[in-house]
């Protein structure tokens, strides 16, 4: 019977232990499979992907193409900047408020081509800029930054050709609901950054 | 013979020991290395948030149910009302922006959105919206100046919004039973109740 307790109490113990993540979950996937895991597996840019694609499919096909191809140009800029500078400081809270003014657009489902191309525009610098990864070799930030982008571009177009699907009026009303949820994350998100950063100065 | 029972004693007593070690590693709780007042700063402690205070869970349910009632384009303009106005307060709470009768604006909501739905009240739709938005500020602001300043602000945000649409959902889901004669009587009933809890805590009772 001792023996037996000597078996389940450190059964017990290892059941209830959970993982100590040291740093990240995919931590270790490097190169370009990794840069593209790091584009999608942040929620801030995981969230500016979706709100951007779901504003553009609400747009007209020629207008939502335009947007794509800016979001991408502006994309491929930043990235260039990014492999040669360090993350500016406000890459991450200019994305979260373009975020925020996507999703208001989607609860409103109203996003003229000019105001969903300039959005696109500044999603795609910041969405850049914020994307450096924690890596010291310029070459392994380089193949990564190349999977961000491709990541990010796919990304977006898939959610885009998707959204455009979305037609009748509970899809309308789910992108409606779904716009609200975003902007909602993307004030609240911001206004706690601003305050953590102000605390801990 | 006796040292046969003081052998079976000790084995007994073992066995006990075991046992209460096993229970209480079973119940041991996770340490939240990122809290404050136990309060994880992550999606699951952004999800319960509005989940673990009553008067908001009755408001934001008496949202979906009155959304219900009222029909479309209400059904899906209030529960969208709300949550914006709620992050914007919530981020006006957060930077410590004062907002005097915060409790009593948030049991005012359980009694005006319960009383709407138990006296069937059907206002024009901006009336209604206005409405749902004026008392969003109070639960927004409320839940923003409780917020710890921590570490995972987007899953906080995310959990934390989630829930709240969650709730106006099972409202919506509710209040869709207003369709068949009984659950009318059912869901004006359902909104009574939540008028009654908003007095109680106007009152002080809860």
């Amino acid at each position: 019977m001792i023996g037996l307790l000597r078996v389940i109490l450190p059964v017990c113990l290892l059941v209830l232990a959970t993982p100590a993540w040291a740093h990240s979950p995919i931590m270790g996937i490097g190169g370009v499979f990794g840069g593209m895991l790091h584009a999608l597996l942040i929620p801030e840019h995981g969230m500016s992907l979706l709100a951007l694609g779901v504003a553009l499919g609400l747009q007209q096909p020629v207008a939502s193409r335009s947007g794509v191809l800016i979001f991408v140009a502006a994309l491929m800029g930043g990235l260039v900047v990014t492999a040669f500078i360090a993350e500016p400081a406000l890459a991450a809270d200019i994305l979260l408020a373009a975020t925020g003014i996507l999703g208001l657009l989607i609860a409103a489902a109203w996003v003229p081509p000019v105001v969903g191309w300039v959005l696109a525009a500044i999603a795609g610098v910041t969405f850049a800029l914020d994307s450096r990864p924690e890596v010291t070799s310029t070459d392994e930030i380089i193949r990564m930054l190349i999977g961000t982008g491709i990541g990010a571009a796919l990304a977006l177009a898939l959610v885009r050709g998707a959204s455009t699907f979305l037609k009748g009026n509970a899809a309308r009303i789910v992108m409606r609901v779904l716009g609200s949820w975003i902007a909602a994350i993307a004030i609240m998100d911001l206004a706690l950054r601003i305050v953590t950063r102000i605390a801990t100065g | 013979m006796a040292s046969a029972a003081v052998s079976k004693r000790s084995t007994s007593r073992s066995l006990r020991f075991g046992l209460l070690l096993a229970l209480l590693s079973v119940m041991a709780g996770p340490a939240l290395a990122h809290s404050e007042n136990g309060v994880a700063i992550d999606f699951v402690g952004g999800f319960t948030h509005p989940i673990f205070g009553p008067d908001h869970v009755v408001a934001m349910v008496a949202v979906g149910l009155w959304g219900a009632f009222l029909g479309i384009p209400a059904i899906w303009i209030l529960p969208v009302v709300f949550p914006l106005v709620m992050a914007i307060a919530g981020a006006l709470g957060v930077l410590g922006m004062p907002l005097p009768g915060v409790e009593t604006g948030i049991a005012l909501s359980a009694i005006a959105l319960g009383g709407m739905v138990a006296f069937a009240a059907k206002p024009p739709l901006w009336v209604a919206a206005v409405l749902v938005g004026a008392f969003a500020v109070f639960h927004g602001h409320a839940h923003g100046a409780e917020l710890p300043v921590g570490a995972d602000a987007i899953a906080y945000s995310m959990g934390f919004v989630i829930a709240t649409g969650m709730l106006h959902v099972s409202g919506i889901a509710f209040g869709a039973l207003s369709h068949w004669p009984a659950g009318r009587i059912a869901v004006r009933a359902a909104g009574a109740v939540i008028a009654v809890i908003g007095f109680a805590y106007l009152g002080h009772f809860i």
